[in-house]
């Protein structure tokens, strides 16, 4: 890394103005097509479907459904269906075959409040198991769907009644390296990350981290829980080593300020583990990449095992916007390709150099 | 149809039926309040702590470690799934495998590299897991792998590279050699290669005179080994190369060498004996188990003999013994016992290898009281008796009585191996460390490659320093000494008379590395007082330092500066003269030498010496300007042949130890006898050291003095003139001795002329310099031999003459 030119660079590839509040972009599998999801000004939701080529945005297909579209998944649907599950303003939970859009392949009223988060697992290849897709809601509730059962979820968790419930911002799947194991994790709004373990059926972890978390993101679903990274409102975000628990002191974690305003997400690279994207709210990028310490795990007085939190280091930073950027979608073909959205109705398409080489 | 394969593909996962996870915010453990200052009149320190160490044992589950891979699956179902879909499932897999390695996880990357193999065979996946085995040190996958990839893409060089490193580590160094060589042949620039192959060379090298000493290396064998068969040879070896392989990766932190005695041990080291030691035992070799005979190894005849027998008895113990046992010879010999006796030993050790100890017990008892009754004297087998029955002991875990027998036996043999290492066993399973310490140091002392005993000394050295603090040695018995016939024929090397050479070398490197040490210090510390402008001082650390070598020339230019200051210009001439004898490029020497001329007020001289550093370097203004005021003061001097003004003192402030640092100019080396020194050194005396002949012959050289040469010659004793000269032979020097001796040497003293020639040859740098003499050196030289050879004389013939002319023409 002697020359700037030797690390990797964010390059914005594609820029593209959109006529609607756009917050949520994911990759299509196996395409160089993308969907966007969003708010129409009328207070009507939108899909777009785009595909890059030579160099340009070109819009393949617009839907217009009647309540907003606040984030998609295609976690839990097989490479050949390339089904997208979406959640909504209202609370429901659509799967969407985007050929013949018409009509949803599964649709439930999943929360009673808006759905701010949504994430699938045991599809596209990721993860063994059943596919099954999380969301959490305003409502407080973190609910595990499988789409082959009808109107219930698989899966709820939600305080006892009478606790106050807290706005659950960002799930995630992990630890699905097999048929039965799988774990959620939830963050909220009050700073609280909860790790469910699926398999139990039980709270397997909890920590606050003080702010509103804003996103989680495990590094990767479909193995033995390795690193899991949550941001949080006021700037900072912390990296957890997942590979050791100890019984009071939890995880280890490393804890980074990134950027001066809201880390809005952190997508980790298919390709990679150990390199993440943060987006802020001040409209930039900033590329990580974890280094793992030398002993993941040390005895600690009373000679109990406890993970030891390695450090992360800035590989790069941009800045793109003057509004947030809230979602960024790594392609899971292409390395280094990805998409964000950003609060200034638009879309960028994006590409990271030298990411084999860090 | 998308939704047909859907139900297909998801009829497998089961459906996760309805749960519901509920938490409580308030139980949870938050923290405190800060107390009111009301509330700590009423604190109860009991309760509180109480309190607080029930909090600390409601959280005592053990940590949670997600490491391992309890439930991988190793193949992946991908019936249904489409080329493609594979594809991506590979790769995915795959990536998933490399990152579990970058993280040194290597069972999860293997893991994943089968899986994605499972999925989609490729050359890149099998490559991985193959390197992934190599770090988990499983050879035989390894190598399995690497032939894979070989398969799929010949000349693969990873795949060969992988291969060697395999090979190299199982022992089959030559196949390694040419995996590595067709990767070069590939890749000419692998850097990982090339050192591969450096290493390889090396443990081959080393190999081949290691074979016959890993042979020595003690075998500690169970007991079971005399009963072998040699007919079982073919499938004993196959299960020594599982054996030795496991033992490879058991051996944790894959100490190369240790790997590299399993593996080659496996093909040596067995071959003698003709077979009798067939057996392995080698999986038992290094390990804590009871071992066999400490008088297997020095009885090989013996044993032979005993083998051979074996197959004359074969069709007997068949019959008595069935088909099972068809192999074991129970009627073999064993050493000087009666039939009946070595019959009840051999069952003895048939059991003991079955693992039947309690009976081994049984016959081994019997065998002794057989012996104690039947009156025969050989202590050795009723040693070997006594120490089979306490290895049965140690199996059984009666170490008390297994103690005794080794005891018994060690009374027999004083200092025994076998029993010696059982008792230490023993004593150790009792936790009587310190006589097990002692027992394993005596194990040590009669073969120092027991890594059982090894192992077991650290271990008990750190429980006895936990038990008895620093002072742990005070209270162990005395470690009886091993007398040396007891240890020599064990030795692996026998200290020899090259060890106790190279030892000696060594001393002299290090003195000479002190002495190169304290030179330096002494140097700097000189040119640390020439900064404080103490002469004086800086004077003697010089001298120190010339004492300890007379050949580093700025220690002499350093010197002369010195005495410059000093205004002691004829010391300061001489250092410069020395300076310029070593070193005749100097040109600080040569600027100082014009100082200390001045100084005599020999302004020819100086004025010679400053133009020749014009000359080299004309770019020294200091130089100039002196050479100026130089040529006025000759000027005047000669013109009222009266003293010239008075001296001017020069300031000179350069110390830098590296002549190039300094600005001041160059010379050749020819210019040595150009000047014209005014001090004629008038009596020759005999030199001391290599320092004054130096001086002295640099001061009949700068002179052309060949009879001061000669009579310096005439001084110096023949031997150690190769000494005085040291390594400041150069070709003049060589010419001006040719031409004393021949000169002026010859008539007077021709025996002597050759004494000299005879020694001078064996001078530092003779042969360098006798390739750059010049023709007319040459000349000279020839001539010398031929008056040389005209002489006669008793003390050498013409044949010596012709024969050291050989030499130097």
């Amino acid at each position: 890394m002697s020359t700037p030119l030797e690390k990797p660079q964010i390059i914005a590839h594609i820029q593209k103005s959109l006529n609607y509040t756009v917050f949520d972009s994911k990759w299509v599998p196996c395409s160089a097509k993308f969907v966007c999801m969003g708010n129409y000004p009328r207070g009507t939701g939108v899909l777009q479907i785009y595909e890059i080529s030579h160099g340009e945005l070109q819009l393949v297909k617009e839907i217009e459904k009647p309540k907003p579209i606040k984030c998609g998944t295609f976690g839990a649907t097989s490479l050949q269906q390339r089904h997208l599950a979406t959640g909504d303003f209202d609370g429901n939970l659509h799967i969407w075959n985007l050929e013949v859009p018409d009509e949803p392949v599964y649709s439930v009223k999943a929360h009673k409040e808006i759905v701010n988060c949504i994430d699938g697992v045991g599809g596209v290849g990721i993860g063994d198991g059943a596919p099954e897709i999380v969301t959490g809601s305003r409502d407080g509730t973190v609910k595990v769907w499988d789409s082959r059962q009808k109107d219930t979820p698989v899966a709820n968790m939600e305080p006892v009644e009478g606790d106050t419930k807290r706005d659950c911002w960002t799930v995630a799947f992990g630890h699905a390296f097999n048929d039965q194991d799988r774990c959620v994790c939830a963050g909220y709004d009050n700073g609280d990350i909860k790790l469910f373990d699926l398999r139990n059926m039980a709270l397997r972890w909890e920590t606050n981290i003080r702010n509103g978390v804003c996103c989680v993101e495990f590094d990767r679903k479909d193995i033995n829980m390795n690193k899991l990274v949550a941001t949080s409102l006021e700037g900072k975000f912390h990296v957890f080593d997942m590979r050791t628990q100890h019984p009071t002191k939890g995880f280890a974690s490393v804890s980074e300020k990134a950027h001066k305003s809201t880390v809005w997400q952190v997508r980790h690279l298919p390709q990679n583990r150990d390199i993440f994207m943060t987006t802020g709210g001040a409209g930039n990028l900033h590329l990580w990449k974890y280094e793992y310490p030398g002993q993941r795990s040390k005895k600690d007085s009373e000679e109990v095992d406890m993970g030891v939190a390695g450090t992360v280091n800035l590989l790069q930073n941009v800045t793109l916007s003057t509004q947030p950027i809230a979602s960024l979608d790594w392609s899971p073909d292409k390395q280094g390709l990805c998409v964000c959205t950003a609060f200034d109705q638009s879309i960028r398409v994006l590409i990271v150099t030298k990411l084999n080489r860090v | 149809m998308n939704g047909v394969r859907f139900l297909t593909n998801s009829r497998l996962k089961l459906l996760r039926s309805e749960h519901i996870c509920k938490w409580s915010e308030t139980d949870k453990n938050k923290d405190p309040v800060p107390r009111d200052y009301k509330d700590w009149d009423k604190f109860d320190i009991e309760k509180e702590c109480a309190k607080v160490d029930g909090v600390v044992t409601n959280n005592s589950a053990p940590t949670i470690i997600n490491r391992g891979l309890p439930k991988v699956l190793r193949k992946l179902d991908t019936s249904a799934l489409t080329e493609q879909e594979r594809m991506v499932l590979a790769n995915r897999e795959k990536d998933k495998g490399n990152e579990a390695f970058k993280t040194s996880d290597f069972e999860e990357a293997v893991a994943y590299y089968t899986r994605s193999l499972s999925v989609l065979p490729t050359v890149a996946a099998y490559n991985n897991r193959a390197q992934a085995e190599i770090k988990l040190q499983n050879w035989h996958r390894a190598l399995s792998d690497c032939q894979k990839v070989l398969e799929l893409e010949p000349g693969n060089a990873k795949g060969l590279l992988r291969r060697a490193t395999v090979q190299k580590h199982l022992g089959n160094l030559q196949m390694a050699t040419d995996d590595v060589n067709a990767v070069l042949h590939i890749e000419p620039h692998n850097e990982i290669a090339k050192k591969l192959l450096n290493e390889l060379n090396k443990k081959m090298t080393k190999r081949s005179p290691e074979k016959p000493a890993k042979g020595k290396t003690i075998l500690i064998e169970e007991i079971e080994d005399e009963e072998e068969e040699a007919s079982d040879g073919a499938v004993e070896s196959s299960s020594q190369q599982r054996v030795g392989g496991e033992s490879c990766a058991a051996a944790a932190a894959g100490e190369e060498r240790a790997d590299m005695g399993n593996a080659q041990k496996k093909p040596h080291g067995r071959g003698d004996g003709g077979g009798a030691r067939g057996k392995g035992g080698s999986a038992d070799k290094y390990t804590v188990t009871p071992p066999g005979q400490a008088r297997d190894k020095e009885r090989p005849a013996g044993r032979g003999l005993a083998n051979g027998n074996s197959t004359a008895h074969q069709g007997e113990s068949t019959s008595r013994e069935g088909g099972e046992q068809s192999k074991v010879n129970l009627d073999a010999p064993a050493g000087n016992l009666p039939p009946q006796l070595a019959r009840l030993k051999n069952e003895g050790n048939h059991l003991f290898k079955n693992g039947q100890f309690g009976d081994a017990i049984g016959k081994y008892s019997l065998a002794i009281d057989g012996y104690t009754e039947s009156g025969i004297d050989s202590p050795e087998d009723l040693c070997i008796l006594y120490s089979n029955r306490a290895a049965c002991y140690l199996k059984d875990g009666n170490s008390a009585d297994c103690i005794t027998d080794c005891t018994k036996s060690l009374e027999l043999q004083p200092f025994s191996l076998k029993p010696l290492l059982r008792r230490a066993m023993a004593y150790d399973s009792l936790e009587r460390y310190r006589k097990a310490y002692v027992d394993y140091k005596t194990v040590l002392q009669i073969d120092i490659s027991t890594q059982a005993a090894h192992d077991s000394v650290n271990r008990i050295t750190r429980v006895l320093i936990e038990q008895d603090g620093p002072g742990w040695r005070e209270n162990l018995p005395d470690i009886p000494l091993v007398p040396l016939s007891a240890q020599q024929h064990r030795r692996e090397e026998p200290p020899s008379a090259e060890e106790a050479q190279a030892r000696a070398e060594r001393a002299v490197q290090d003195a000479a590395r002190k002495a190169e040490a304290r030179f330096t210090v002494l140097k700097s510390d000189g040119n640390e007082c020439v900064k404080k402008g103490r002469y004086e001082d800086a004077v003697g650390k010089y001298n120190e330092c010339v004492k300890l070598r007379s050949n580093e020339c700025t220690v002499f230019t350093n010197r002369a500066l010195c005495y410059v200051k000093l205004e002691r210009f004829a010391e300061a001439k001489q250092d410069c003269d020395l300076a310029l004898a070593l070193e005749p490029e100097n040109k600080k020497a040569f600027y100082r030498r014009a100082l200390a001329n001045k100084g005599l007020k020999d302004y020819l001289a100086c004025s010679t010496d400053l133009q020749e550093v014009l000359r080299l370097d004309p770019s020294v203004q200091e130089a100039e300007r002196e050479l100026q005021e130089v040529t006025e003061l000759l000027r005047q001097s000669l013109a009222a042949a009266s003293p010239g003004k008075p001296r001017r003192s020069v300031p000179i402030t350069e110390v830098d130890d590296t002549e190039e640092s300094a600005s001041k100019g160059e010379q050749d080396s020819t210019t040595g006898q150009n000047h014209m020194d005014q001090s004629k050194p008038s009596a020759i005396t005999q030199p001391a050291n290599a320092y004054e002949f130096g001086q002295a012959l640099s001061a009949a050289r700068s002179h052309d003095d060949t009879e001061a040469c000669a009579k310096l010659l005439h001084l110096v004793a023949p031997e150690t003139l190769p000494s005085y000269i040291s390594n400041h032979l150069d070709g003049h020097t060589i010419a001006f001795i040719m031409q004393a001796l021949d000169g002026h040497l010859l008539e007077k003293a021709p025996s002597l002329v050759y004494q000299h020639l005879n020694h001078l040859h064996t001078a530092e740098r003779f042969s360098v310099v006798l390739m750059l003499l010049d023709k007319d050196e040459r000349r000279q030289m020839t001539q010398l031999f031929e008056h040389l050879s005209a002489v006669e004389s008793e003390d050498f013939s013409k044949n010596d003459v012709q024969n050291l002319a050989n030499k130097y023409i």
